[in-house]
């Protein structure tokens, strides 16, 4: 079953979808219009390459610090909380026990990222992949 | 501001405090993991960036899609690969992944800044 059908069948969550680590590409599943559909996932992926970045700057301190690759990040809101884990996102409400589910399907389906986050996303592109991380 | 509190959350690796600049106030670390005053240092000065656009885009979003709900913002968390920054105000946590609950530590934290 694709990941959004499984997070859209957790009551509490309003959206979910996967974007394009370039482009304007994505799919989603729930209570968006195509507009605000775009703008979460042109969000979600500036918001990932950012944290990204962060997470490959904690190794310097510490190689082996468990923090990367990254896996995604969450913001939680007063009432509605939105969460990436890879090129996933999923928008719910602040119910109790919903993020927890969705984190844990979240990060069985697309988590535990074997490879760097980086290199994933600019693998996207094409081309020569290292050249580019340059 | 009780970081002794904090150390009680499901699977924590770490608790800090810090000011509305980043810099580290005070912390405590759970033995065994490499976890080290600079990390959480830095990891304190990128949640407070993180913490102001992400305030920034919940500000947007609301106004330009007209749904409300995000603001005022409760939290942030970095998830890496093992382990998860849970942070908001001035306090933060750090947390297994295998062993975290989200809820309780955004919860933690929150009382924590109250």
């Amino acid at each position: 079953m694709h990941i959004a059908k499984q997070l859209m069948a957790i009551p509490g969550v309003i959206a979910a979808g996967e974007y394009a680590y370039r482009g304007d590409r994505y799919t989603y599943e729930g209570g968006l219009t195509d507009e605000q559909a775009r703008m979460a996932s042109i969000l979600c992926r500036a918001n990932t390459l950012n944290v990204s970045m962060q997470a490959e700057m904690f190794s310097s301190f510490a190689e082996h610090c468990g923090c990367r690759p990254l896996q995604g990040w969450i913001v939680r809101g007063k009432q509605l909380s939105v969460c990436a884990v890879g090129n996933f996102f999923c928008l719910l409400e602040n119910r109790q026990g919903v993020l927890n589910d969705v984190m844990t399907v979240m990060r069985a389906k697309v988590g535990d990222i074997s490879d760097n986050v980086m290199q994933v996303m600019y693998s996207k592109i094409g081309g020569d992949v290292t050249e580019q991380l340059v | 501001m009780d970081l002794a509190k904090l150390m009680e959350v499901p699977g924590v690796m770490a608790a800090f405090t810090y000011t509305d600049k980043g810099d580290l106030t005070g912390q405590m670390i759970k033995e065994g993991n490499e976890l080290t005053p600079q990390v959480l240092d830095l990891l304190a000065h990128t949640c407070v960036a993180n913490m102001a656009v992400a305030t920034m885009e919940a500000r947007g979003w609301e106004a330009l899609t007209g749904q409300k709900g995000f603001e005022p913002l409760q939290g942030f968390s970095l998830v890496g690969l093992d382990w998860s920054a849970v942070v908001n105000g001035n306090c933060g946590v750090v947390v297994k992944n295998r062993d975290a609950d989200y809820e309780a530590a955004f919860a933690a934290i929150s009382a924590c800044t109250a």
